[in-house]
């Protein structure tokens, strides 16, 4: 079973990321998922895929009431990220669904009706969390062609999606990264494959460069904060994307 | 009730349990260091309060089974989401091949037919059962607690009478006893409510 821990509270504002699953089988990619709460309202990040919501419902209860979800936040369209939509619909169906608005048409084959859709327009939107605002930021090409990260002013967190991802091998488990130069290396061959587009990767750079981030959350692998933040987006921007490798 | 509503139901009964689950895990982690600190309170009172030592020593330990059994119980409704969720997706499936044996007809609904039939004897069978079996399992587990919390209102019980003996620190002892009493008494409700969302 997965786990949720908070990595940021203050006050009734908390964000919990729910980690690292040990009986997950082999052929699942491993995600990470987030849960922003604040006062009595709280949204879902990237609840990710149908395969493994047992887990990511079991350790959410442990931490969080999960009737106060009012919304789901899907940064793309892949299964990994939104696949379990039809289970949080079963559990409640009034749930809300921000996605980008390329992909309300493809998303409810996962599950989800008319109403439960709110499409994020090419530019982001301000998105309501309790008495706070968070705002979904661009990041399209990024790699899907409708993609959005969602940044939370207050905390100072940019929930990056597959933005920073990295496949970690087995031992390496930690929640954070704790040494740059190793962590990236597992990052990588991830970034020049997934990132398609050079020009959005470099209007990436410059915009969360000018963003005051102290955390960096991915949907991989392990969340960059402090002086990572600002490396993880040097080495991005100066990484040759978009190739296969021949 | 559409088929929706029981696993969506299933899924909110879920939550309140595991709620339940944290309330008593937090009461049961403050007992614990009541019990601490009525182990140190008896030191203190030495030789009047030799019983009351030993009770609090037993109140220590009924926090930790305590705190075990809700793991138990917590891990056994992980099980109960898993099987919520292989139901939904049988289900769905079901779903959909019946649509496509209402779409056709001679040789191809007879393959769907006893397709089917298969199905239907084995996986959502197969996932209604297991999830009667974790809830039979989960109602003997509460149970089982409901007979543990109630060896540690005994504990708090004896606990008062043993503060009777305490000498001079006949009070702190009684007012230490009260507070034990008292939150055990919370454990109660909280097992009513759990039984109470069983069904
Ligand atoms: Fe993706
Ligand atoms: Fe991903």
């Amino acid at each position: 079973m997965k786990t949720a821990q908070v990595i940021y509270e203050n006050g009734d504002h908390r964000w919990l990321a729910i980690v690292r699953d040990p009986d997950r089988p082999g052929y699942l990619i491993d995600t990470n998922e987030y849960l922003v709460s604040i006062g009595d309202e709280a949204i879902l990040l990237d609840p990710g895929g149908s395969e493994i919501f047992p887990s990511v419902f079991s350790a959410l209860c442990a931490e969080y009431d999960p009737r106060r979800i009012s919304k789901i936040f899907a940064s793309h369209q892949d299964p990994d990220i939104i696949s379990s939509l039809s289970m949080w619909m079963e559990f409640n169906p009034d749930i809300k669904c921000y996605i980008s608005w390329l992909w309300t048409g493809f998303v409810p084959h996962f599950g989800g009706t008319d109403e439960t859709f709110i499409p994020i327009p090419d530019p982001g939107m301000d998105i309501p969390v309790g008495r706070e605002r968070l705002r979904a930021v661009p990041a399209h090409y990024l790699h899907s062609s409708g993609n959005l990260n969602l940044y939370d002013p207050k905390a100072r967190i940019l929930f990056s999606g597959d933005i920073g991802a990295a496949l970690l091998p087995p031992g390496e488990s930690g929640l954070f990264v704790e040494n740059f130069d190793r962590h990236i290396a597992h990052a990588e061959a991830f970034h020049r494959r997934w990132m398609g587009s050079e020009r959005a990767k470099r209007d990436w750079c410059a915009r969360v460069a000018d963003m005051d981030v102290d955390m960096l959350c991915p949907q991989h692998g392990a969340i960059y904060r402090g002086d990572d933040v600002r490396r993880f987006i040097d080495w991005f921007a100066q990484l040759d994307v978009g190739a296969v490798k021949s | 009730m559409s088929q929706a509503a029981v696993t969506g139901g299933e899924l909110r009964r879920i939550v309140r349990i595991n709620e339940e689950i944290k309330s008593v895990v937090a009461t049961a982690f403050k007992i614990n260091l009541m019990a601490m600190n009525a182990i140190f309170l008896a030191k203190r009172a030495g030789q009047a309060a030799l019983g009351f030592s030993v009770l609090s020593n037993e109140l220590r330990r009924f926090a930790t089974d305590l705190q075990q059994q809700m793991e138990v119980l917590r891990q056994m409704t992980h099980g109960s989401v898993a099987s919520v969720t292989a139901l939904v997706k049988t289900e769905r499936l079901n779903r959909l091949v019946e649509r496509m044996r209402s779409e056709v007809s001679g040789q191809a609904r007879a393959i769907i037919d006893r397709y089917l039939r298969n199905r239907q004897t084995t996986s959502f069978v197969l996932h209604e059962e297991a999830i009667a079996t974790q809830n039979r399992r989960l109602g003997q587990t509460i149970a089982d607690t409901a007979q543990l919390v109630e060896l540690g209102s005994v504990l708090a019980r004896s606990a008062k009478i043993e503060a009777a003996y305490g000498g001079s620190f006949s009070a702190a002892l009684m007012q230490v006893s009260s507070d034990f009493e008292r939150t055990i008494a919370e454990i109660h409700r909280s097992l009513e409510q759990l039984s109470r969302h069983q069904d």
